[in-house]
């Protein structure tokens, strides 16, 4: 079966053909990140503006890159939510088109089950299964005992890790996209600050990030009156540190209290070093699973993957009235 | 049998959604419809309906008439991103129109000024002139303080913010322009955004 997966949620316009929600046949992703840069983050309106632009030719070069014809094509699955607004409703309407033009089903897909799907590409999913989905919108524990059925066991009370780390690159003076950069220079560092570890003793699976955050900002603004020196570098491994001790702490203990067969890390923090290495290193009992670097940021092949196995479980698609939608709930 | 030709017009730039079918310079059917800034999820059931009825497909049509603006920017992405895709996968003509002409053609008026609220007392405007059913345009498509504007016209303008566009008139106008490649169409916005604005001043 052959899917056609269309992603335009925040500043990727992604095109994907993936054959049996496993082998990705082409995955072409647009990146605005250039354009965006120079205002410091994602401008909604420039990001509408630009999927317009690049939509047609990233369905060509999928569609060539993948060596099949529209003909060929089962389901197309877009992202319906959540996300931009202005930009959700650019896939959707380009892919409502292809659904009509080739009398196509088509299945609206919920961005963040795409993160998850993310790891299919390279590791099956082994049921029940933990999620970690951790990106600028998301910090979600899940649990999955089957294909297309989500549990929300935990998540953040405020920000998001992605958020939280952009603020602190922010307040750092470091270059947009900020996340990555933190991460790189906190390889450079030492946890000198010994920043608190928001609600790593609760007993539940909540987060929250709005106070460690806040915290880092308040060290930095005092360091910066006092005219004291300190080193970059460890402000970003004091501030990773502990964020990934409580994502790592509480991903260990629902994979036990759940008696999971997998975790799987998704979402663009998936990407950071840090956390990849310090889950590896201390959950070893259970097997890790992260989808490989092009797979972890936004992309088409995993909302294909995510739609194949929507249809196959709900064994019904949408219709031409499906919309995008911001705050699309999992 | 010559194939027919078989035109498509699209326009959700502004409170409504229009969609009309031409066949050999007749409109055969049509949609004309406030649907309360809904555009994303009303065109396409809108547009299976129109062709349904008209008993084609998508892929019998054979040549594409967008309203590109100026407008809601949200409302003209729509029918832009849909004309572009329906225009890229079966590789037929495109042709871009003002979404203030397709509005102006609704009058029969000799001299007409259409205008779309563009907020802050501002209004996208464009005139135009008729003789004999042949519509020009007399000024371009601006973004422009509207009561300013409004003293510039003789007392005989017809102002024209709604009405269903008479595409076969259009049809026979010289203000359509053919899209050269179907991956550069993109919407007249008219103006940049706020924070290309904004930068600009920094
Ligand atoms: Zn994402």
């Amino acid at each position: 079966m052959y899917v056609m997966g269309v992603e335009s949620s925040c500043d990727e316009t992604s095109v994907a053909i993936v054959k049996d929600g496993k082998t990705v046949l082409s995955n072409i992703v647009l990146s605005q990140i250039d354009i965006h840069k120079e205002y410091g983050g994602v401008v909604p309106e420039i990001a509408s503006r630009e999927h317009v632009k690049g939509i047609s030719l990233v369905f060509d070069q999928a569609i060539i890159k993948a060596g099949v014809k529209y003909e060929d094509i089962d389901l197309v699955a877009v992202t319906e939510g959540p996300g931009l607004i202005g930009s959700l409703l650019i896939g959707v309407a380009a892919a409502k088109v292809v659904a009509m033009n080739y009398n196509i089903p088509i299945i609206g897909v919920h961005h963040i089950t795409g993160h998850i799907y993310a790891n299919n590409i390279e590791h099956e999913l082994q049921f029940p299964c933990l999620a970690l989905v951790v990106s600028g919108g998301h910090t979600e524990l899940i649990l999955m005992n089957g294909h297309f059925q989500f549990s929300k066991i935990g998540e953040t009370a405020d920000d998001a890790v992605g958020e939280a780390y952009d603020k602190v690159a922010r307040v750092l003076n470091l270059p947009y996209p900020g996340g990555p950069m933190v991460d790189k220079l906190a390889q450079q560092g030492k946890d000198i600050y010994h920043f608190p570890r928001p609600m790593i003793d609760s007993k539940d699976y909540q987060f929250s990030f709005s106070g460690l955050k806040s915290h880092v900002i308040n060290l930095h603004h005092n360091l910066c009156q006092r005219n004291e020196t300190f080193e970059i570098a460890d402000f970003c491994a004091s501030f990773q540190e502990a964020v990934t001790d409580v994502l790592v702490r509480k991903t260990k203990a629902a994979a036990t209290e759940y008696q999971v067969k997998q975790i799987i890390v998704a979402g663009g923090v998936a990407a950071n070093k840090g956390l990849r290495s310090k889950i590896n290193h201390e959950i070893t009992e259970i097997p890790v699973c992260f989808p490989s670097m092009g797979y972890c940021t936004d992309n088409a092949a995993m909302i294909a993957v995510a739609g194949f196995f929507k249809y196959q479980t709900l064994k019904a698609a949408d219709d031409y009235t499906i919309n995008g939608n911001s705050r699309l709930e999992l | 049998m010559p194939q027919l030709s078989k035109t498509l017009v699209i326009d959700t730039a502004t409170d409504y959604v229009f969609l009309s079918l031409v066949v050999e310079g007749s409109e055969i059917g049509y949609k004309y419809q406030n649907d309360l800034h809904n555009h994303a999820v009303t065109v396409m059931p809108m547009l299976d309906e129109l062709l349904k009825k008209a008993q084609i497909t998508l892929k019998d049509v054979n040549e594409i008439i967008v309203g590109i603006g100026p407008g809601s920017y949200t409302g003209v992405r729509i029918g832009v991103t849909i004309a572009k895709m329906i225009g890229y996968l079966n590789n037929i003509s495109v042709k871009t129109v003002s979404t203030l002409a397709l509005l102006a053609s609704s009058s029969s008026a000799a001299k007409t000024m259409a205008m779309i609220d563009a907020r802050r007392g501002n209004a996208f405007v464009a005139c135009y002139q008729q003789e004999k059913g042949i519509m020009k345009e007399t000024v371009a498509d601006t973004l422009t303080n509207i009561e300013q504007f409004k003293q510039t016209l003789t007392i005989d303008t017809e102002i024209i913010r709604v009405g269903k566009p008479n595409v076969e008139k259009i049809m026979q106008s010289n203000l359509m322009k053919p899209v050269k490649n179907i991956h550069e169409l993109v919407p007249n916005y008219l103006q940049v955004t706020e924070a290309e604005r904004n930068k600009g001043k920094i």
